[in-house]
């Protein structure tokens, strides 16, 4: 333990190094003073390690200034630095817990990975939902979608895209829906259209899944899809709800946060 | 006389010509989703290659995924049957084929005659296709027909057991960069492959002999892993697996041309 130095002074930080991106949040005891998100292909370690420095340099901040790290996410074991590894879910339930405590149902949709659960009303998580087996309905499958349009993955859900005529995508499957795509680029579709049809697709695949816990409102939806607006808008008509203020936090850095939070949590308990 | 086949397939088209029930020339190239440009693309390449036109050819059926957009095609057949003749025609003791294509797998039983009798096909999945096998090959940071040859060094191959190809495909980029041997992983791919493909041949039944068509049959990893699986030699044909659905098109418009000379 650390003398001489107030806990106001302290700095914790949590990262969620997922599969595809890698995020940060580095807050104090009160405020959040950096959120970080950065998308990787190559080595999972050194895109942790980069991210954290970015947040840092955002931040003003130094790496020897951190009090605690928490790591979390799919290659939570290969974040440098890390205090501790915790899973992803009380990570979320942490974060969300903080942003809004009128939710009661979180749906988590990455890069290649679904969950949902829900929170009773005493705070406690009471029912989870978890899929690995496909990854139909996932950020990954937007990704191969805007691979194929030759479009960034971010423009695949610009809220302004609007479709009179969603393109019908029937398969559920990322690399038979990939060549549906690409006929129904060959057919002359534009890609507002085909765009619709993937957020379509998308939502579609996510309500199927949500149905396995209860959807008690307020829902909260996060996770690096949820940056998709036509994915949530699609949603939200299709689950008939709006979904729950997240304060401006994005959906991507939920985990990050929690994760950050937990840090906190830790070493305000062992003081 | 003079026919023809032609296979378009939803990853490549392919073509071939016989006369007289032989084989005169093939083609293949690879095509995605623009079937009339593709089918027309590589029987053009081969007509040239042999010096023919497209009037030379008395008949011609097509076959694959994109058969029906095929313009100079008198007539299509099913994937299905095309590879089911084909095999019998090369190999006339088979009774089961393992055609595995670009998108799709099928196991195939035919008669004596090299007619269709019974059949599984996947229709929601497509793990362990070609496709899949190109996905999983990019992110070993190899070409598709290296995974084979590479497999065949292997000393501890990885066990992928997530069923699904794009989840797999991450979990070999995590393998690469834990430094694990890319034999072994090779391995590993071709290990997940055969076990997608072993649960549709199986869920058919095996009747020897039994051969593998399509793309996939060419990677020697996968053939291997089969053979093992089921504990028989596969048969090899004396031609490239990969043509036998345009050969089978090719024998079916040989029957058509017979009989309409007749």
């Amino acid at each position: 333990m650390k003398y001489g130095k107030g806990w106001r002074d302290r700095i914790y930080a949590g990262c969620d190094l997922g599969i595809v991106s890698a995020k940060v949040a580095i807050i104090d005891n009160g405020n959040v003073l950096a959120l970080e998100v950065l998308p990787y292909k190559g080595h999972p370690g050194r895109a942790a390690f980069e991210v954290m420095e970015r947040a840092l340099a955002k931040a003003g901040l130094y790496r020897e200034q951190i009090e605690y790290c928490v790591a979390t996410g799919f290659g939570k074991k290969a974040v440098p630095h890390a205090d501790e590894v915790l899973g992803d879910l009380i990570c979320h339930h942490r974060a969300v817990r903080e942003i809004n405590a009128h939710v009661r149902t979180v749906i988590d949709v990455g890069g290649q990975s679904f969950a949902a659960f829900n929170i009773a009303n005493n705070g406690l998580v009471s029912e989870t939902a978890v899929t690995d087996k496909c990854a139909a309905g996932t950020g990954r499958f937007i990704e191969i979608m805007a691979d194929v349009l030759e479009i960034p993955v971010e423009e695949m859900g610009r809220p302004s895209f609007v479709s009179a005529n969603p393109a019908a995508i029937t398969s559920q499957c990322v690399i038979l829906a990939e060549s549906e795509v690409i006929s129904l680029i060959n057919d002359g579709y534009n890609r507002f259209d085909i765009c619709a049809g993937v957020a379509a697709s998308v939502s579609g695949r996510i309500v199927s899944l949500v149905r396995r816990v209860d959807v008690n409102e307020e829902v909260a939806f996060i996770g690096g899809v949820a940056k998709n607006a036509l994915v949530v808008r699609d949603l939200e008509r299709k689950l008939g709800l709006k979904f729950a203020n997240l304060a401006g936090i994005d959906p991507q850095v939920v985990g990050a946060l929690g994760a950050a939070l937990v840090a906190r949590d830790e070493r305000r308990g062992s003081k | 006389m003079i026919v023809a086949g032609c296979d378009v397939g939803a990853l490549t088209a392919k073509a071939v010509v016989m006369k007289e029930h032989t084989l005169l020339g093939s083609e293949l190239i690879r095509s995605r989703a623009q079937s009339v440009q593709s089918a027309t693309q590589v029987m053009t390449l081969l007509l040239n290659k042999l010096r023919l036109s497209f009037d030379d050819i008395d008949y011609c059926v097509s076959t694959g995924y994109g058969r029906v957009m095929v313009p100079f095609a008198d007539e299509n057949v099913s994937e299905i049957s095309c590879h089911g003749r084909g095999a019998k025609w090369l190999v006339p003791t088979i009774k089961t084929i393992i055609d595995v294509g670009g998108q799709d797998i099928k196991a195939i039983y035919v008669d004596a005659k090299g007619f269709v009798k019974d059949f599984r096909m996947s229709t929601k999945c497509a793990a362990g296709t070609g496709r899949a096998l190109e996905l999983m090959a990019e992110s070993l940071g190899v070409k598709v027909d290296e995974v084979g040859p590479l497999s065949l060094n292997a000393s501890d191959p990885v066990i992928f057991q997530q069923p699904c190809c794009i989840l797999t495909e991450i979990e070999i980029r995590h393998e690469v960069f834990k430094g694990r041997d890319s034999a072994d992983i090779a391995a590993g791919i071709n290990d997940y492959i055969a076990r997608r493909i072993l649960n549709m041949a199986r869920n058919l039944g095996i009747r020897k002999d039994v051969g593998m068509t399509g793309g996939i049959a060419k990677n020697m990893g996968v053939v291997k892993c089969i053979e093992r699986a089921l504990g028989i030699d596969l048969v090899e044909f004396p031609e490239d697996p990969q043509l036998i659905g345009a050969i089978g098109a090719a024998v079916f418009a040989a029957d058509k041309a017979a009989k309409l000379t007749q």
